[in-house]
């Protein structure tokens, strides 16, 4: 081999290293490693051992990574290369042609690519030759570079991007403008050209006038406190990383150098034209009553840096710093403001709302634990007024059946559940057609239904208060007792002792909540306790669902309200409940594992590290008994 | 062709195995001169023949590559150690670049900014300068430069396919790898094998046709840097969570030309100045709250104490409950998170606009001897919650926390 290969292969082996060996996991040392560990260890087993294994037979390690990187890889080639890898295993000697083979697969993928790229290729049709190819790289980017006026061979730092184009290119990603503004007086003293395309402001309307003019009235004082560099009033307000305690911070008062403590970041509101400034308009435009009309605020994230320097080098800048007799130091905020995007977090948004909808959250049992203001207009009632009351108290005899299925279907499932039109009752008696669409929010970590969202639309008003007669139900008698009931008697969940023998509606939902959490419990057979989950006959106060959910989701009520429960009545609930906390955290160490898998797909299917948990929870069985606690209420 | 270029890269490897060996066989066969060793000779001589050609064609091949890699605007010190993959690659990423920036340009002609911005912008520049200028004794720092610094990361450009078709020079300061050893790499090499999804997601509505989208993403990316900041063994990578921010660039003239910007940056959590409109708590793994400062009072109406055991699912607008699932999916899977605005109910009623930026951290105070946190330690997530509106709707009442009742209790 001649001396200049061998010298590429040794540039070849230096250069493909980084990316190689960077695959390689190692033992942490930051300060998060027990949490990424497993899923590096086991994301990577597969793909990235296998380099490793390469390794002792080769020093050619480049064409992995072709492997890796080229996505239009042909899958009769991959295939080759697995079966390859088998045979390696074996033998190691044997595979120094398949791996020239790769080496040159990437060359000639490379090459490709550059061909690609190159307008004096395109046009010919058959494939060329890669030293034609090469030589045509060289003449375009002669070409290139001759229009590229800004590059030249003899700058002393050569780079790919002139500075200028960086600049532009930041800004470009950032969607922000770069500013300076003197921290004694706000006095814009530097603003960069892209601010005009998001403020819509040109650049020489803003230049030294006061930043504050252009910040929410509100938030003055927030900018003010951060330009404030010499006094921090409250003491402690920096975070150590490590312990996330807040720490004091120590500014070093008229450091010229970038420190930690002259770090800034934070939000305000600032104003824009809605209109765009034209460049002709701008000198008669600038103090108009209709320029009022148009400003709006826009939220704005500037992060930046404190920086200051003697104001005896400030020389003729220093003009508007003169009445700063007393420090001789000239302080400044640089920073970078990017306008805060104020769709990004809806973009895959679960919850999309329109004019005739609103949006409502259950607790598990069904009871308001959240009502969107629309609701007020649609249905009557201040969300107050619904807050801590069940849904069912208002849902008309001849849905509750459907409703109660759907309300046990989006339980157990983690879709979306479409219920039927149903009728609501509004506050003047009259009912309107609904539609929802309901999903339990489930916490990421630990699997729990947190709670149930239900958008609402509106179908239609209707205003006879008169029921269908077309299909009733047995239990609609029923259920009418109980709302009559329910209207005479406010519900105040955990209070009405007599509910053992008193039915009402609301107490629907939380046997449906009850069932779940017997469900649950056992795992094996839901709801085998009681046969007809929905009957309304059945002697179970909610209390009994209120003390079961207060427990079990939380380990932390659970620590508190359970001895106070367990000494009164003595049963032997009480010995599964100091269980709780290790069973908490077995259930974050399971999860952790199943957390941090290959990808958020998988992230819901833990149904394995649910039923050890869910097992632990079996030694508990007399739940379904009624259970006196006055003091148990819902957590939500 | 492939096939053409094989041959001869096979033909290669066997003469260069072979070529001590053969040596030996030409003298040997010229001294003897036996029938059969004049056919192994005539063979030889073949043999030589194309081997010089071969050798030809290499330096050819070499010299091209020598002229390609001295266009690319490298350090000689660097162009000294490219290998010819590398140059190629280079090469592809400057040749895109340039692409990329005729684009830019052009389509700054069109709104009448470019002209403005090289010419008309010169007298205003000036005030900077000065201040530059002033500084430079200081610190030298000058504005492009600056632009970076203060946004304390580095800009990536990606191509749909995830090719890192630029990176600014400063990546090393956070991968610990350089510039030119990254760049025309493909960004999936780099990522988390659990992020590829994710960023393919971000990549792929490129190819959709419509006006500048936003990108915001947390990524976990491969960094050759020890803890103490040093460039490590390369073996030794370590994950660093990057929170990348930009926006696509869509060319509808040459489509392999759009591109991501993106500024990736880590969260700087723990260096920043906390406002007095900024709270901070600790939240277990499934968003309880186990500490929060007192600022929390003032800015929410809440109590610390009334907030401890609490979800923070609770405390948010429902509308907006997607957006703190992502976040806290971004938290358990790449332990940092930033959360985008969402609202925050007020206790009183109403709502405030918000953004939280988290981490995990070990919850416990790590002692100063075991600086490695114990797998066994409870992880706690730590938030900084910035409040970015004032209270909207103070009249309203929207969650049951909010009502009388609960006040009661």
């Amino acid at each position: 081999m001649s001396a200049q290969n061998a010298a590429a292969g040794g540039g070849d082996r230096a250069g493909s290293e980084p990316a190689d060996d960077v695959l390689v996991e190692e033992e942490q040392s930051n300060s998060l490693p027990s949490l990424m560990t497993p899923s590096i260890t086991s994301g990577m087993s597969s793909s990235m051992d296998m380099p490793r294994k390469r390794k002792g037979s080769t020093d050619n390690q480049d064409s992995k990574l072709a492997m890796i990187s080229d996505a239009d890889m042909e899958d009769d080639q991959n295939r080759s290369d697995g079966e390859d890898q088998h045979v390696k295993i074996k033998c190691f000697r044997e595979p120094h042609s398949q791996i020239e083979k790769r080496r040159r697969d990437k060359m000639n993928n490379l090459i490709d690519k550059l061909s690609a790229m190159i307008p004096t290729c395109n046009p010919m049709s058959r494939k060329l030759d890669k030293l034609t190819v090469l030589r045509m790289a060289v003449q375009h980017l002669k070409s290139l570079k001759g229009s590229a006026s800004s590059f030249s061979e003899a700058s002393s730092k050569p780079s790919f991007l002139p500075e200028e184009e960086l600049k532009h290119l930041v800004l470009k990603a950032a969607d922000g403008f770069l500013f300076v503004v003197g921290c004694d007086r706000g006095k814009i003293v530097f603003v960069s050209e892209s601010v005009t395309k998001i403020l819509n402001y040109s650049r020489a309307e803003l230049i030294g006038q006061s930043l504050f003019d252009y910040i929410h009235p509100k938030d003055m004082g927030k900018v003010k406190e951060q330009l404030s560099a010499s006094e921090l009033h409250p003491r402690e307000r920096l975070i150590d990383a490590k312990t996330g305690l807040q720490v004091q911070a120590d500014l070093p008062i008229g450091a010229s150098r970038l420190c930690s403590g002259a770090r800034r970041s934070f939000f305000c509101r600032m104003k824009y034209n809605k209109i765009p400034v034209k460049i002709e308009e701008k000198e008669t435009q600038a103090n108009t009553s209709k320029k009022k009309e148009s400003q709006k605020y826009c939220t704005v994230h500037c992060t930046g840096y404190m920086r200051s320097w003697p104001t005896s080098q400030m020389g003729a800048e220093g003009e508007g710093e003169g009445d700063k007799q007393d420090s001789s130091y000239f302080s400044c905020l640089v920073a970078v403001g990017r306008v805060h995007s104020h769709s990004a977090p809806q973009v895959n948004g679960e919850v999309r709302v329109k004019p005739t909808e609103f949006v409502t959250r259950y607790a598990m049992d069904g009871k308001f634990t959240f009502v969107d203001q629309r609701a007020t207009t649609i249905l009557g009632y201040l969300p107050q007024e619904l807050l801590g009351t069940s849904c069912y108290e208002y849902f008309h005899q001849d849905d509750l059946l459907h409703l109660a299925d759907r309300h046990r279907k989006v339980l157990r499932s983690r879709e979306k559940i479409e219920t039927n039109c149903y009728k609501f009752k509004t506050k003047y008696g009259s009912f309107v057609t609904l539609q929802s669409q309901w999903f339990s929010f489930v916490n990421p970590w630990n699997k729990e239904v947190e709670y149930i969202v239900s958008t609402n639309t509106v179908i239609s008003y209707d205003n006879s208060r008169t029921a269908r007669s077309g299909h009733k139900s047995e239990q609609s008698g029923n259920s009418k007792a109980s709302e009559d009931c329910k209207k005479s008697l406010p519900v105040i969940p955990g209070i009405s002792s007599t509910s053992g023998t008193m039915i009402y509606a609301g107490s629907i939902g939380t046997q449906i909540a009850n069932e779940l959490l017997d469900f649950n419990k056992l795992n094996s057979s839901p709801s085998s306790g009681n046969v007809s989950p929905f009957s309304l006959t059945q002697e179970k106060s909610p209390q009994t669902l209120n003390q079961i959910t207060n427990s079990v989701p939380n380990g932390e009520t659970s620590d508190m309200e359970i001895p106070g429960k367990s000494s009164s009545d003595g049963e032997p609930q009480g010995a599964s409940f100091p269980g709780g906390d290790s069973l908490m955290g077995e259930n974050s160490q399971l999860d952790l594992d199943s957390v941090v898998g290959p990808s958020l797909n998988s992230f819901s299917t833990d149904e394995a590290a649910m039923a050890v948990i869910m097992s632990l929870l079996e030694t508990d069985t007399n739940l379904g008994e009624a259970v006196d606690f006055e003091e148990m209420h819902w957590s939500l | 062709m492939q096939e053409e270029r094989g041959d001869t890269h096979w033909s290669q490897a066997i003469s260069s195995v072979l070529q001590g060996n053969l040596c030996w066989h030409h003298r040997h066969a010229a001294s003897r001169g036996t029938p059969q060793d004049a056919m192994t000779a005539d063979k030889e001589k073949r043999r030589a023949i194309s081997r010089e050609a071969a050798r030809r064609r290499r330096r050819v091949e070499s010299d091209v590559f020598g002229d390609l890699s001295r266009l690319l605007p490298l350090q000689p010190s660097v162009r000294a150690h490219l290998d010819k993959p590398s140059v190629i690659r280079l090469t592809l990423s400057y040749i895109r670049l340039q692409t990329l920036l005729k684009e830019t340009a052009g389509s700054h002609e069109e709104l009448g900014h470019g002209a403005r911005y090289r010419h008309g912008g010169e007298a205003q520049d000036g005030c900077l300068f000065e201040l530059g200028k002033e500084t430079e004794g200081l610190d030298p720092l000058d504005e492009n430069s600056m632009y970076l610094k203060i946004l304390e990361g580095f800009l990536m450009v990606l191509s749909t396919l995830g090719d890192m078709i630029f990176l600014s020079d400063n990546v090393s300061k956070y991968m610990g790898l350089s510039q030119t050893e990254l760049m025309g790499h493909n960004i999936f090499e780099y990522t988390h094998p659990c992020d590829h999804e994710e960023i393919r997601h971000n990549l792929r509505l490129t190819a959709e046709l419509g006006c500048s989208q936003k990108r915001d993403f947390v990524v976990r990316i491969k960094s050759a840097l020890t803890h103490r900041g040093r460039v490590g063994n390369l073996k030794s990578t370590t994950w660093k969570v990057l929170h990348c921010q930009g926006r696509v660039k869509l060319c509808a003239a040459s489509s392999s030309v759009s591109c991501v910007l993106l500024t990736c940056r880590p969260l700087p959590l723990s260096h920043t100045l906390l406002s007095t409109h900024t709270f901070t708590s600790q939240h277990s793994m499934d968003m309880r709250f186990t500490y929060c400062d007192q600022r929390v009072t003032s800015l929410l109406g809440y109590r610390p104490e009334e907030l401890l055991g609490r979800s923070i699912y609770d405390l948010c607008h429902t509308l907006d409950t997607s957006c703190l699932n992502k976040n806290h999916l971004n938290l358990c899977l790449k332990s940092q998170s930033v959360s985008g605005r969402y609202r925050m109910l007020v206790r009183s009623g109403g709502y405030v606009w918000v953004e939280s930026h988290s981490a995990v951290i070990p919850g416990v105070q790590p002692s100063r001897s075991r600086p490695r946190p114990n797998p066994s330690q409870p992880l706690c997530i730590l938030c900084v919650t910035y409040i970015l509106s004032g209270v909207e709707e103070p009249s309203l009442q929207l969650s049951l926390d909010q009502t009388f009742q609960r006040y009661l209790r």
